[in-house]
């Protein structure tokens, strides 16, 4: 536990040292993100609740056998909406997964039963 | 009370649930029954697109079978294989709706989610662009089946749409069982789009916030194309100038960016990022003189810009005296 939160620390001071050369670089022009709507209400934007949501989502990820390097790009191209959707609640969301056929095979099975026990003479 | 009376009131009292099991059924697929009586306006009452890529799926990985199939129709080249690492999750099996929206994007397609509207999914098909849907295929009360499929088509006289779907290359289904088995995901659907299209149903308001979502990934040209495309059709976005114009101005071509920043002033004359940005870009430009009366303008701004405009003006000042 100590060293998921260290390890979770440690990113976030690195992705953050990496961000400050690029807040100088932009001059004084003003974000884009401060009149894009959405983003814009994201008031968690390059927070550290952010920032922590992100390693704990790749974490998470990672944990459930994606490995380390796409965990991260996965992450990354998520909007900070979508990472907080996500943050410590991955096992409880809907998964898409199944093809149809098993399904198909219960519905005939459930008719062919009620035929069985209902209507048969 | 008489044998004729008891059969009555029997006969009347099965009509009663012959009519609350109708409305039952009708309330379990609404949209369905909503469309009888308003077919969205100007939509063909069938369409299909053939020429969509089928690609059958691996077990559990509807994921990334239908998304590969709505990637290769708007011009990428990319597998299912391709894409299980950047959707699938093997311990659960399966593929998260966040983790759709993100893979797109990567490609420089723009994920859009569709509003949870039937309408909306028809006119999208109509448009040509196939939408990946998430339906719950168990059977509800027994066991939830959660399932991506891609919708390629729909005829409604015959009352049937057109899926990709698992082993199936057309899959038929009637309207009312793609409802039943759709809005158990609150109608959740998607299209991803080249950056120089746009959805039919997509709004200002939740389009540009998309492509901001595809900017942080994509190539910053993709960007550019998706930005300009979205100001043509919505000429007054605040959202996409601003945008453009600081994908510009990151790439050196203050032209540009002032041109575009001088659109959307003449649209928002009191925008004060628009203002403040035009002004900085001017100012790069060498012309500070102009570039100070912008930020005059400004006046007392909202705090959350206070500090930038502040910035600016000071910068906008020391250039000035140090041609002195």
């Amino acid at each position: 536990m100590k060293s998921s939160l260290k390890r979770v620390l440690c990113s976030f001071l690195v992705i953050a040292m990496a961000m400050l050369p690029f807040q100088y670089g932009q001059a004084a022009m003003i974000g884009s993100d401060a009149v894009i709507a959405s983003a814009a209400s994201q008031a968690d934007r390059n927070t550290v609740a952010n920032f922590l949501n992100r390693a704990e989502t790749a974490t998470q990820l990672q944990a459930l056998g994606v490995d380390a390097k796409s965990a991260k790009e996965r992450v990354n191209a998520m909007t900070d909406a979508e990472v907080a959707s996500l943050a410590g609640k991955i096992n409880s969301m809907p998964v898409g997964a199944d093809s149809g056929a098993g399904t198909l095979i219960l519905v005939l099975l459930i008719v062919w039963a009620v035929w069985y026990f209902a209507f048969r003479r | 009370m008489t044998p004729a009376a008891s059969y009555r009131s029997a006969r009347l009292l099965a009509g009663a649930f012959f009519l609350a099991a109708l409305a039952g059924c009708a309330g379990l697929v609404p949209q369905t029954m909503a469309l009888r009586d308003a077919w969205p306006e100007g939509v063909p009452g069938r369409s299909e697109m053939p020429d969509v890529a089928f690609f059958p799926q691996e077990e559990y990985q509807c994921g990334p079978a239908a998304l590969a199939t709505d990637l290769v129709s708007t011009g990428v080249k990319v597998s299912p294989e391709d894409l299980v690492s950047k959707v699938y999750i093997p311990d659960r099996q399966g593929s998260l709706q966040a983790e759709m929206l993100a893979a797109p994007r990567q490609y420089n397609r723009v994920a859009y989610r569709l509003e949870p509207s039937f309408p909306d999914l028809i006119r999208e098909i109509a448009a040509g662009n196939p939408v990946v849907i998430l339906q719950d295929i168990g059977l509800g009360f027994l066991n939830t089946k959660w399932h991506y499929a891609v919708v390629v088509g729909y005829d409604y006289p015959e009352g049937e749409l057109y899926l990709r779907s698992g082993q199936k290359k057309r899959d038929k289904t009637p309207f009312t069982i793609l409802e039943y088995t759709w809005r158990k995901s609150n109608y959740w659907a998607m299209v991803a789009m080249p950056p120089d299209r746009i959805p039919v149903t997509a709004t200002e308001a939740t389009y540009v916030p998309a492509i901001a979502a595809m900017e942080r990934v994509g190539d910053k040209e993709a960007a550019i194309t998706a930005y300009k495309t979205a100001l043509e059709r919505w000429p007054d976005s605040l959202g996409a100038s601003v945008a453009l114009a600081n994908l510009y101005y990151a790439q050196g071509k203050l032209k540009d960016t002032e041109a575009t920043l001088r659109r959307a002033s003449e649209r928002h004359p009191e925008s004060v990022v628009v203002l403040n940005n035009l002004a900085q870009t001017l100012s790069d430009d060498g012309r500070d003189a102009e570039a100070l009366s912008l930020i005059e303008k400004a006046g007392q701004p909202d705090p959350k810009y206070a500090a930038a405009v502040a910035e600016t003006r000071a910068l906008i000042v020391q250039r000035m005296e140090k041609k002195k």
